[in-house]
């Protein structure tokens, strides 16, 4: 790549941008001494699908269903840190059952998407009996979210002011009757996680992290956890109804694969716990408020706990019916300097779970950063920038 | 003597030969694929025949008749060479193990020593799996290759142990006469039993299947020294795979169960009864190999190495120590 001299030793593997282990396209230039990786460059920016640019073409409504679909797994979290964003520059309030509703949904989402994660943690360990069985039973949170939402993956649920349907006393009879069924199953995939030895063998031990380094790269959300660091934004920066709703920040101490299992465990736990506890303690009321067409201009942050980590948007409105800018920060992106940490000094056996362990979406992660691998120096390219090299390029081919 | 010709003839091309060993491979391929997706709750095969059982064929010819491509960088004699000679090598394989012996009352082509040529055989298709994946020139296909190689080295040396350990038992170096000895005497089974449980781990690593898929682990290295093979050869190595199914139940029903030999069924030609006792024994044997898979995530290549050479050569060196005591205490032989 560099073109200065190499040891003959050094065995080059690019995985991606297309490979069996990734679900998204991304490049990871491995360099393997023998078996052992001792370099590792991520190159993300396959997808990049210009949606910050195209919500400004499109007023607040509109952008709700642009956002939803940054993510295919966490969809609600995007709308409901976009649709809390919109409430904060238009400074409404949601009433407080939508903010319950909005926390029940949020955290059936974390559910299914951790389950879908460990799914694919056992699939990526050639573990596929697992795999299957953790799918079947996710298929029940993936029912009572289309029971409450009347879809399966992109719910169109949290809507500016408030959310769009309300919970019956019948439908919440099945969601905790579906929480029960769900803990039981989930007893059962802990004492796997606990107890089969393969299954030990390939994660106890790999890819380690070190709180240290997990806070000096900006780790987030379970990966970030799983090293012991107690941060969450649920409870450092209390959002929607989370202020009102008692439950434990899940962290384990080891920071390698098993942690990460761990700690996603865990989650599941206590994100049942939350949804019996906002059902039996949501308040009446009405569901939504008006919010004015045209936002004054303003500008401000929104921040929510996606089941990866850290979700970010920063809004500014110009006082029109469409948004001046609107910047998202998915929190995969945040966690790909601190799994290139991960992956250095292990196996080529590893490479697929421990990369699979920050539970990368990356679609929702392609940006632009620039780095000369010859000077080490790293830069950052506004859009301006971007057009003219991009002129410039065009004018010369 | 025509009859013998003839007969021998029927013997090798149509049963127990080359045409009962090919419908045996696919209907064990879907044994396998049915029973693996049974207990994942998958359906598995379910259109092409009666509950999918044509699938294995249909994927066969499918994959005949796929375009033809050899890489640029690959070596085009290796690439041509090994998915004849692997299949080529399982079938003749075969021809020493007992099916279904309705001629000569053992398999084809026993002789007094056929074990040791069946081993050698067993270590040849790991080696040109090796040259296959090397020939190829791809990374993937490297690291593949690599690892076959490694893998070879577990699990060759205790499964030689334990299917020699059966013939010491018996006293014989051919197949057909140690499968005849066990049925004789079931107690030789008995304290064989470890030493199947040895052979069946082995056959797991050699047929590559979990935990033991390390050389074409799909989520590691795409497919490992299969990655550049497409078309007629993919389709070669496929049946080879099958027909090493058969091969490993075979073998191991015949060197620790008595293969076809069994006690005789009432009202019913002795013919038969070896088929009836042959499709059971190899059939629980494949079910065991299917089961295993559904089990276990998979192992590095140096965890694999590492349980076959602390424990697997120990459990198996132990176990011919046993079988030698009883030996020579008169408890067998």
């Amino acid at each position: 790549m560099s073109g200065e001299y190499e040891p003959e030793s050094i065995f080059e593997i690019p995985v991606g941008p297309q490979h069996p282990a990734l679900k998204e396209p991304i490049l990871l230039h491995f360099k393997i001494e023998g078996d052992i990786i001792v370099d590792v460059i991520p190159r993300p920016a396959y997808t990049h699908r210009g949606i910050e640019k195209a919500t400004e073409a499109r007023n607040y409504i509109q952008n709700i269903y642009l956002c939803e679909r940054v993510c295919g797994i966490c969809s609600f979290i995007h709308t409901l840190v976009y649709t809390q964003g919109v409430e904060r520059l238009a400074e409404v309030e949601p009433p407080p059952r939508a903010k319950y509703i909005r926390v029940i949904v949020s955290e059936l989402e974390r559910i299914h998407s951790h389950a879908l994660w460990l799914g694919v943690a056992a699939h990526e360990l050639g573990f596929d009996t697992l795999f299957y069985y953790i799918w079947r039973d996710r298929e029940l949170v993936m029912d009572l979210l289309e029971l409450i939402t009347g879809n399966r993956v992109n719910y169109a649920m949290s809507t500016v002011g408030g959310v769009r349907r309300d919970i019956t006393d019948e439908v919440a009879h099945q969601i905790k009757k579906g929480m029960k069924i769900f803990r039981e199953r989930l007893d059962v995939y802990t004492e796997v996680v606990e107890q089969e030895p393969t299954l030990r063998k390939r994660v106890v031990d790999v890819g380690k992290l070190s709180p240290h380094d997990a806070v000096a790269l900006c780790a987030v959300g379970p990966t970030l956890r799983a090293t012991g660091v107690k941060r969450d934004v649920r409870a450092d920066d209390p959002y929607q109804a989370y202020d009102e709703i008692p439950f434990n920040v899940a962290t384990y101490h080891t920071g390698d694969v098993l942690a990460q299992i761990v700690v996603r465990v865990l989650e599941m736990y206590e994100a049942a716990n939350i949804i019996d506890y906002a059902l039996d303690h949501m308040p009446g009321g009405p569901i939504r408020v008006k919010v004015p067409w045209n936002i004054a201009p303003n500008e401000v942050i929104s921040r929510g706990e996606a089941p990866r980590g850290e979700l970010f948007y920063y809004f500014k409105s110009n006082g029109t019916e469409k948004p001046e800018r609107v910047k998202i920060r998915t929190p995969t992106l945040a966690n790909i300097p601190a799994v290139r940490q991960m992956l250095l000094g292990y196996h080529i056996a590893e490479i697929p779970i421990v990369f699979a362990s920050i539970d990368p979406c990356l679609s929702c992660t392609a940006r632009f950063s620039f780095i000369d691998v010859k000077t080490g120096k790293s830069w950052v390219w506004d859009r301006e920038q971007l057009r003219r090299y991009s002129l410039k390029w065009y004018g010369k081919q | 003597m025509v009859w013998e010709t003839v007969a021998g003839a029927i013997e090798l091309l149509v049963f127990p030969g080359f045409l009962f060993i090919f419908w045996l491979s696919l209907f064990y391929e879907w044994v396998d694929r049915k029973f693996y997706a049974k207990l994942q709750y998958r359906y598995g095969p379910l259109h092409t025949g009666p509950k999918g059982f044509l699938q294995p064929f249909a994927d066969f010819v499918k994959l005949m008749a796929k375009e033809d491509i050899v890489p640029a960088a690959a070596d085009r004699f290796l690439f041509t060479l090994t998915p004849i000679m692997v299949l080529a090598l399982s079938l003749y394989a075969l021809f020493y193990v007992p099916m279904v012996p309705i001629v000569r009352n053992v398999a084809l082509g026993a002789f007094e020593g056929d074990i040791i040529l069946v081993l050698f055989i067993l270590t040849m298709i790991g080696f040109l799996k090796f040259l296959a994946g090397w020939g190829s020139t791809n990374r993937f296909s490297a690291v593949g290759s690599v690892r076959v190689a490694f893998q070879l080295l577990g699990y060759e040396i205790p499964l030689a142990i334990a299917l020699l350990t059966a013939a010491m038992a018996a006293g014989t170096f051919n197949i057909s006469l140690i499968a005849q000895k066990i049925v004789s005497e079931p107690i030789i089974g008995a304290a064989l039993l470890p030493a199947l449980a040895i052979a069946v781990v082995c056959f797991q690593a050699e047929l590559e299947r979990i935990p033991f898929d390390i050389p074409e682990a799909e989520q590691e290295i795409v497919a490992g020294w299969l990655t550049e093979f497409s078309g007629r050869r993919l389709a070669l190595f496929r049946f080879a795979t099958d027909v090493e199914l058969v091969l490993a139940a075979a073998l191991m029903a015949a060197v620790f169960l008595g293969g076809p030999y069994g006690p005789a069924i009432p009202l019913i030609p002795v013919q038969v009864s070896y088929f009836l006792w042959f499709l059971f024994k190899a059939t629980i044997l494949v079910l065991v190999l299917s089961n295993i898979r559904a089990l276990f995530a998979r192992l590095r290549i140096d965890q694999m190495v590492h349980l076959s050479w602390r424990y697997l050569i120990v459990i198996a060196i132990i176990e011919t120590v046993f079988i030698q005591f009883l030996l020579v205490m008169g408890v067998i032989g």
